[in-house]
């Protein structure tokens, strides 16, 4: 009842100052509204890997060499690491995870660096050399724009280019029967896949420019030997996953003399990696916005002992009139928290607009979920209550005697 | 309760001092005084003879005092400050030379305003404000702007506020200062309306023309109590506090 009047109060006050309180606002506006973004963003991004993995129905499943990080900060040590390190995966693997009961196909990925020349005289940089099975269009559900994807028959001397690298290289998507060279090797394109636009994604290469070739060429260009960087395996149901992984992990174990150097990943830890390093790329970013919130939260505190000492008559009537320390303290905290507040909230709003504006660069969209609604209010009450404690407590002190003196 | 009820205010032995060491000085040098309910007192005396300290003493504005301060049986020298604030909210009204109306509030929030404090609702507030300033004829300016009015009609408005809580004593320091002799006479002769209805009303003054309103009329000097006179019979005084208006209706 008494808070009501208080907030009745507040929005009078704020009323007969809106060009102030506007002002004021716009500063929590700004770090509520820089901290959404980001958020928002960072779920997107966090949200880009377990997309791709959910969108293929829930029966994937990876194996990668290495023991996959569980912390941040093993996860920060990993990513200074070479890259080019050894796998440990092995040709036997691929055909031991074939053999597993339930598991429907099986395709590695074996990921390997060189020159890939077309008709452009310059090569492009950045190109990957993807070497598997046809299986893998089945497993990742690869669309192919034009062509076909690599075929058991004739997988040798074939070739299947990515639709940007299919631009770079001959400077048109038109390139079935064309011929690619390979790290000299020369392959005939037989198709070109669909523009998939996910730089990031869970197989760590982009699709769009890389040239897939056969499985067996890609072991004679690595002089003989399966550098496998991964390998991405579907069981025939849904309810058959759990299973499946156990079996492959159990004969893996086998197959690498009990070393549990490899791991087997469904679902949302297939994401993990990403996601985690997205986690710290936000998390940094939220404690730089969180500065602009200060500098806000400082204005409130700023506009607000204005405001108690433009009203210390005022204080000194209620006082008079029966206002305990209390009663005046919480009519100044709900000030704070009503410009802090209508500040968060516009903050919000602004905060989703900027996101979706930053997205349109991006390959990935701002995420709606309540936890940011809930941080953004959160913050803007803390910011609210810890920004206007001060100037309240010093209203509340005010001595009434000396307060009723005033511009007597 | 007996039919003999205590005295409103008993004050033993005041002291306030102000300053440290020699710089000191007592603004009240120990004042004993009793007043009855139902009393109209003109506190009189030169600049700094302390009566507007023992006006700011008597409505709890100051507590850091020596000496006991008894309201309605209650020794409020030590309660809390909290506690005293509850007490200025129920039981105190104040009227102030320079009106101190909160002048972006109306007319009809300033005389609801102490109820807030003592915890009504606000349509309550509200209407018990409107019922009051209909007595001060003042109704029609229920949502005016204190800058709207004349000085008379503010302090009027300000005597509404401090009756609205049914106070048991209303301070008014030098509640005439500020405004020219018309007006003063009708402030006037709205105070002395209140004391025949039985408000106990203590006020301080410069005017002595203004004392003949008073039933007792007490001067300062150096912060004792000079000459204390009571003018009219104070069997005038015994019967109960009559309510303003119909304020049952309200409740």
């Amino acid at each position: 009842m008494l808070l009501y009047n208080h907030i009745e109060n507040a929005l009078q006050s704020v009323r007969s100052n809106k060009l102030r309180s506007l002002l004021t606002a716009l500063g929590i506006t700004i770090g509520i509204a820089s901290i959404t973004a980001i958020l928002s963003l960072g779920a997107g991004a966090r949200a880009i890997v377990a997309d791709q993995v959910d969108s293929l129905g829930g029966t994937l499943a990876i194996v990668r060499p290495g023991v996959q990080a569980s912390s941040l900060s093993q996860n920060i040590s990993q990513l200074s690491s070479p890259q080019y390190a050894a796998s440990t995966l092995t040709k036997d693997d691929l055909s031991t995870i074939s053999k597993t009961e339930h598991v429907s196909a099986v395709a590695p990925l074996m990921v390997l660096q060189g020159a890939v020349h077309g008709d452009l005289s310059a090569p492009p940089v950045g190109t990957h050399i993807v070497a598997t099975t046809p299986q893998l269009q089945e497993i990742n559900q690869i669309k192919i724009f034009d062509g076909q994807f690599l075929d058991e028959d004739l997988i040798e001397t074939t070739a299947v280019v990515g639709y940007q690298l299919a631009i770079d290289l001959f400077g048109t998507e038109q390139v079935i029967g064309k011929s690619i060279k390979v790290r000299g090797e020369t392959f005939t394109i037989i198709g070109i896949l669909e523009r998939i636009n996910t730089p990031i994604n869970f197989n760590t290469v982009d699709f769009d420019k890389s040239v897939f070739i056969g499985f067996e060429s890609g072991i004679l260009q690595n002089q003989g030997t399966a550098h496998i960087q991964q390998i991405n395996f579907q069981v025939d149901s849904v309810a058959n996953l759990d299973s499946a992984v156990i079996e492959v992990n159990k004969a893996l174990l086998k197959n690498h003399l009990n070393q549990p150097d490899f791991t087997v990943a469904t679902g949302a830890s297939i994401a993990q990696p990403n996601s985690q390093l997205f986690t710290i790329i936000t998390g940094v970013s939220v404690a730089i916005a969180a500065i602009s919130l200060l500098v806000g939260g400082v204005g409130i505190m700023n506009i607000m002992l204005v405001s108690v000492a433009e009203r210390t008559r005022e204080i000194g009537i209620r006082k008079a009139m029966g206002a305990t320390n209390g009663n005046i303290s919480m009519q100044f905290i709900t000030e704070s928290l009503l410009l802090s507040i209508v500040g968060g909230i516009l903050g919000y709003v602004l905060g989703y607009l900027l996101a979706f504006g930053v997205s349109l660069l991006l390959t990935f969209d701002p995420v709606f979920s309540w936890e940011i609604l809930a941080t953004a209010l959160c913050v803007s009450v803390i910011t609210g209550t810890l920004f206007g404690a001060f100037p309240a407590i010093k209203a509340a002190r005010k001595d009434p005697i000396t307060a009723l003196r005033l511009y007597n | 309760m007996s039919d003999k009820k205590p005295p409103v205010i008993e004050l033993v032995d005041l002291k306030k001092r102000f300053g440290i060491g020699d710089a000191s000085h007592d603004a009240l040098d120990g004042v004993t005084l009793t007043v009855e309910r139902g009393e109209f007192i003109a506190i009189m005396g030169p600049s700094g003879c302390g009566k507007t300290t023992l006006l700011n003493v008597l409505g709890l504005l100051d507590s850091d005092v020596d000496g006991d301060y008894i309201l309605n049986g209650t020794n409020t020298t030590l309660l809390s400050r909290r506690k005293q604030a509850h007490i200025r909210s129920k039981q105190i009204g104040f009227v102030f030379q320079s009106f101190n109306l909160i002048p972006r509030l109306t007319v009809l929030e300033n005389v609801a305003m102490p109820l807030l404090y003592k915890g009504d609702l606000k349509t309550k507030r509200l209407k018990k404000a409107s019922a009051i300033l209909k007595t001060f004829h003042l109704h029609e300016r229920e949502y005016y702007m204190p800058h709207q009015l004349s000085g008379g009609q503010v302090q009027r408005v300000a005597i509404a506020r401090a009756l609205v809580n049914e106070p048991s004593i209303i301070l008014a320091d030098e509640p005439t200062g500020n405004l020219d002799s018309n007006a003063s006479h009708i402030i006037m002769e709205e105070l002395s309306e209140l004391h025949k209805k039985g408000n106990t009303i203590i006020m301080v003054t410069h005017n002595p023309n203004l004392t003949t309103y008073a039933s007792r009329v007490i001067t300062m000097l150096d912060g004792k109590i000079d000459t204390d006179t009571f003018r009219l019979p104070s069997s005038q005084s015994k019967h109960e506090k009559i309510p303003l208006g119909d304020m049952e209706e309200i409740q």
